[in-house]
């Protein structure tokens, strides 16, 4: 099964696509309605992409990381439609980038954020580019070592994300044509999510830290740190701009409690 | 009869003087306290219509053969058009017209901002609209742009002369203080976004013009339009029903009304044009960002004996200077003050009127201020205001028409009182403080201000005048007027209202100035209609109509006797009783206030910088409350609006080029249902005897001034970190808690003698 070839573009809940098509970010001459082809649901540790936010929120067999990641995002509305596999392939919310700027991102040669204004920016990852990656659900499935099976293959959701580069300035790893159809999250000893944001709700993160314990170990994972989810060695790695530097205040604080939460 | 007479006119402290026709306000006073119907709980009359969706806003409105006009608006700060092509966007699918700078006032080929409106297309769809604008070839010249307002100062780029104001002596002040506290304040750009865009339909019914606006001045609208376009007033319509918020962005009426009139006008169609969300982010006014320079000299015994302040209010390209000054020459009893206050001129967009305006600001500045000065002395808070509170107005040396703020404080002891309790109730990383701040600003209104009140056969009412409800709930204060004046039940009181072609000249609806304007006039009115019903029911029942009076729907003689009034409006057949009424003078040789104090408890997590605001008291003194429902719905509107404004809303702007960079809700951050406080509201509701036959006051706008520096005082309060601009974001929060840790290592280090 594959998508038919270019400007074609997957919909399933559309909360991002929807706005990226409406602002000219993408164009499309297909939309291809994902309903009766992606998976949706839970059984056991499988999750089909097709699983909303808000489906996910409330299953109390779903590790608390990837729970609060979803409780924590967005509003009630948006999470009623985005599903787990679209919130995945979220583009950053820089101002520049959504506002058109021919930034680095888009192919041009210099990133506005840095020597502009990037309060809401990366602290990681952020040579070329200060975009932060806005999604909670990958940090958490980052620090849960989920897998995901596409169309084509299977991967670490790791390994979906990389840091763009100056010939691809992609974050994502997937093939033209190639959907994400269910993921694979092990249970964890303990996992939790904690977030912090502008107001208690309907923001995106400017710290976001997963945590989760199992028998080889803790991992940790931050969003809105980097251009993609951050699977975290230091915090002392650390590369913050002049404007992001509080965001390290906040993650010691965060990774703190996280460690604490999950204990081991 | 009639009287011809000058008066003052006030709207958010701006004064006029204004030859104003009044009919004698003969009417004395209700006694103080809750009525029949004024002074108790009323739902909205609307409420229910506007909460199904069935009421209809500008927004909405849909003509038969309307088309959809878009703005091309500049991308740039500062540029020049030398060259643009209309052509591919009237060759565009369903474009009607177009409109090139040159063709009309509202379009510029010189643009000072961004989202300076340069031309403008008429479509059958608002989609076609906005991509035939796309399709406009403009050829830019960029102009270097001044965008940033500590250089505007240094380059001396103002709008005006600086405004200057000193009583006393400042410096002797300053050396007589046993305490001194000097400290600059930043605040940010904010902006309205109200829920209903600012917008227009225009539609052409041969010479006249029917303006359909989304607007808090009907009559003012109407004037500006017919003004413009060098029509007779009465050739102009104005109209607006409903209306979703302006907080002072929709006081005139903008771009929107003229493209649309002169599209309209082309193409002989109706044509709405209105702004996206986007377009509310970005040229819709705004909140002007300040930087404050104050001092402030008390002696040992918390007297003031200085306050000096330099402001600068970094206007935007266009707009007006507030009076940031204003709260510190107007609120305390402090014989020295001095103030000077520039409106800088930038490449920004052009600031509006924001709900008090200056006075949110200043009263930020000035109540933190106070409270660093009050740490220094080693006093109490809300013993400093007390101690320095003024009975006169010493700005224009003069009585106050009324003042009740030392009961506002006293009421406010209790909730002042819970710091002790909630200072305890720290736990882990959240330490919980609690702070207060004053607030002073006006709400008197004043004539003109017209109404009718017609009474049926069947003994309904109907008050009918051509004022704006922007959404404060004045549609049922109106009501709850008249059906107290005529002694009947609200459920037989309608309004009607929002048509300059169906009823007489209302005020604006700014400035807390609604309620004292119209209100007055409404029970004029309704006592006009009451004093003919009883002109009518002396005759047809052979009594003296000195001893006639109307209770509880009757019509009622103090010798005996009890009519229902139906049977007395009943002998009008099909006519009806009109009654009008009009708002009378302002009390002359006082000044007309508002105060109040905020209570604010906070609760902040000193690692994360997170700011939790948990309670707010609000406790304020704007003479006669007709609705106390409506009045609380007001203090909490207000009070969640600041806390957007202290804690999260700010429009963020590349500092290279000054384009804005927060165009959408999730970027520019208002409070979610999620960060809205307990919020205790208290009414002094002490009618001012000296102000109209109600006593009532404006309340729009005193919820709004003292939050923000309760706020920031309260957090003082409970970690000791002074907050020094707005808004108080994590990285700000942050930066004032590891100074607060700095200064406390300092003085440990090398504590003095």
């Amino acid at each position: 099964m594959r998508l038919p070839a270019s400007r074609a573009r997957a919909l399933a809940g559309g909360t991002e696509l929807v706005p990226l098509l409406r602002d000219h970010l993408v164009d499309a001459e297909t939309l291809v309605e994902l309903r009766n082809v992606v998976p949706r649901g839970i059984d056991g540790t499988t999750i089909g992409a097709g699983t909303t936010l808000g489906e996910l929120e409330v299953d109390p067999e779903i590790p608390k990381a990837l729970r609060e990641a979803c409780r924590l995002a967005a509003s009630p509305q948006i999470r009623a439609m985005g599903t787990i596999g679209g919130n995945l392939l979220q583009a950053t919310r820089c101002w520049y980038w959504r506002l058109k700027f021919p930034c680095w991102l888009h192919g041009g040669d210099r990133c506005f954020a840095k020597a502009g204004a990037h309060r809401e920016h990366a602290v990681f990852g952020n040579e070329q580019c200060a975009s932060a990656h806005p999604s909670d659900p990958a940090a958490a499935l980052v620090a849960l070592g989920a897998r995901l099976r596409t169309n084509e293959r299977e991967l670490a959701v790791e390994e979906l994300y990389r840091l763009p580069t100056d010939d691809d300035r992609s974050t994502t790893a997937l093939r033209p044509g190639e959907l994400i159809l269910e993921l694979e999250v092990p249970a964890p000893d303990a996992s939790t999510y904690l977030k912090a944001m502008d107001r208690k709700a309907f923001s995106f993160p400017l710290v976001g830290v997963a945590a989760a314990r199992t028998t080889s170990g803790t991992r940790i994972a931050l969003s809105g740190v980097a251009p993609i989810p951050w699977a975290l060695e230091s915090l002392e790695d650390a590369t913050p701009l002049p404007g992001t530097a509080y965001k390290l205040d906040i993650a010691r604080a965060l990774v703190d409690r996280a460690l604490t939460e999950v204990g081991g | 009869m009639a009287r011809l007479i000058k008066t003052k006119k006030e709207v958010e402290g701006r004064y006029s003087e204004t030859w104003v026709v009044v009919e004698e306000d003969a009417l004395d006073q209700w006694p103080a306290g809750p009525l029949t119907t004024v002074g108790r709980e009323a739902t909205r009359l609307d409420g229910a219509e506007r909460a199904r969706g069935e009421a209809i806003y500008t927004a909405d409105l849909i003509f038969p053969g309307m088309l959809h006009a878009a703005i091309l608006r500049s991308p740039y700060s500062r540029a020049r058009v030398r060259a643009l092509d209309l052509d591919p966007a009237l060759d565009a699918p369903g474009v009607r017209a177009v409109l090139g700078p040159d063709e009309l006032d509202a379009l510029t080929d010189e643009p000072g901002y961004v989202g300076a409106p340069v031309a403008a297309v008429a479509a059958d769809t608002e989609a076609q609209a906005r991509a035939a604008v796309e399709l406009v070839s403009v050829e830019w010249e960029l102009l270097e742009p001044l965008v940033d307002p500590d250089e505007a100062v240094e380059q001396e780029s103002f709008l005006n002369e600086p405004r200057r104001y000193e009583r006393g002596d400042l410096d002797r002040g300053l050396a007589e203080a046993d305490a001194v506290v000097e400290a600059e304040y930043r605040t940010q750009v904010a902006l309205h976004n109200c829920m209903e865009p600012h917008g227009a339909v225009c539609r052409w019914q041969r010479d006249n013009l029917e303006v359909y606006i989304s607007t808090q001045f009907i009559w003012g609208v109407r004037s500006d339009v017919a003004d413009e376009l060098g029509l007779p007033e009465d050739r102009v319509r104005v109209v607006c029903e409903f209306m979703g918020g302006g907080f002072g962005s929709k006081n005139g009426p903008r771009e929107h009304t003229y493209v649309a009139a002169e599209l309209a006008k082309r193409t002989g169609r109706a044509v709405k044009c209105f702004n996206n969300r986007r377009e509310e982010n970005l040229d819709a006014g705004n909140r002007n960002g300040t930087i404050q320079r104050l001092v402030a000299g008390a002696r040992a015994d918390g007297t003031l004996t200085a306050l000096g302040g330099e402001f600068v209010n970094a206007v935007g390209y266009r707009g007006f200077s507030a009076s940031t000054s204003g709260p510190m020459q107007m609120l305390y009893a402090c014989p020295n003050v001095r103030t000077v206050e520039n409106g800088a001129k930038l490449n920004m967009p052009p600031n509006a009127a924001f709900r008090a305006p200056g006075f949110v600001e200043g009263t930020f500045g000035l109540e933190c201020l106070l409270d660093e000065l009050a740490a220094k002395l080693e006093l109490d808070p809300l013993e400093l205001r007390r101690k320095n509170h003024t009975d006169s107005d010493l700005v224009g040396e003069r009585p106050f028409s009324s003042k009740n703020l030392i009961e506002c404080y006293r009421r406010a002891e209790p909730h002042w009182e819970r710091r002790h309790a909630v200072r305890a109730r720290t736990d882990g990383p959240w330490k919980r403080g609690v702070g207060l701040a004053s607030q002073i600003w006006y709400g008197g209104g004043g004539p003109p201000s017209y109404a009718w009140v017609r009474v049926g056969s069947d003994g309904r009412v109907t008050v009918v005048t051509a004022m704006q409800d922007i959404g404060t709930g004045t549609r049922t204060a109106m009501a709850q007027i008249a059906a107290e004046e005529l002694a009947v039940g609200l459920e037989r009181v309608s309004v009607e209202l929002g048509d300059s072609a169906r009823g007489p000249y209302a005020s604006i609806s700014a400035g807390s100035s609604t309620t004292p304007s119209m209100g007055p006039a409404v029970r004029a009115a309704a006592a006009d209609a009451a004093r003919q019903i009883l002109e009518i029911a002396a005759q047809r029942y052979d009594v003296e109509q000195r001893v006639l009076s109307l209770k509880n729907g009757h019509v009622v003689s103090a010798n005996g006797g009890s009519w229902p009034l139906e049977d007395v409006t009943d002998l009008l057949d099909d006519g009806q009783i009109l009654g009008k009424g009009a708002r009378g003078p302002n009390p002359t040789g006082m000044r007309v206030l508002t105060f109040g104090v905020q209570v604010a408890e906070v609760a902040v997590d000193v690692e994360t910088g997170e700011v939790r605001v948990e309670r707010v008291a609000a406790v304020h003194d704007v003479g006669r409350i007709i609705n106390p429902l409506g009045a609380r719905s007001q203090i909490e509107g207000g009070i969640i609006q600041a806390v957007g404004y202290a804690l999260t809303e700010q429009r963020i702007d590349d500092p290279a080029t000054g384009i804005p960079l927060t165009r959408t809700l999730d970027a520019y951050k208002v409070p979610t249902i999620a960060d809205v406080p307990e919020i205790v509201t208290d009414f002094i509701d002490i009618p001012d005897e000296h102000l109209t036959n109600l006593g009532s006051k404006g309340l729009g706008e005193p919820p709004i001034i003292p939050t923000a520096a309760a706020i920031a005082n309260a957090i003082r309060d409970a970690t000791g970190a002074d907050v020094h601009s707005l808004p108080i974001t994590r990285e700000e929060m942050l930066r004032a808690l590891r100074e607060a840790r700095e200064r406390v290592r300092d003085e440990v280090a090398a504590p003095t003698a």
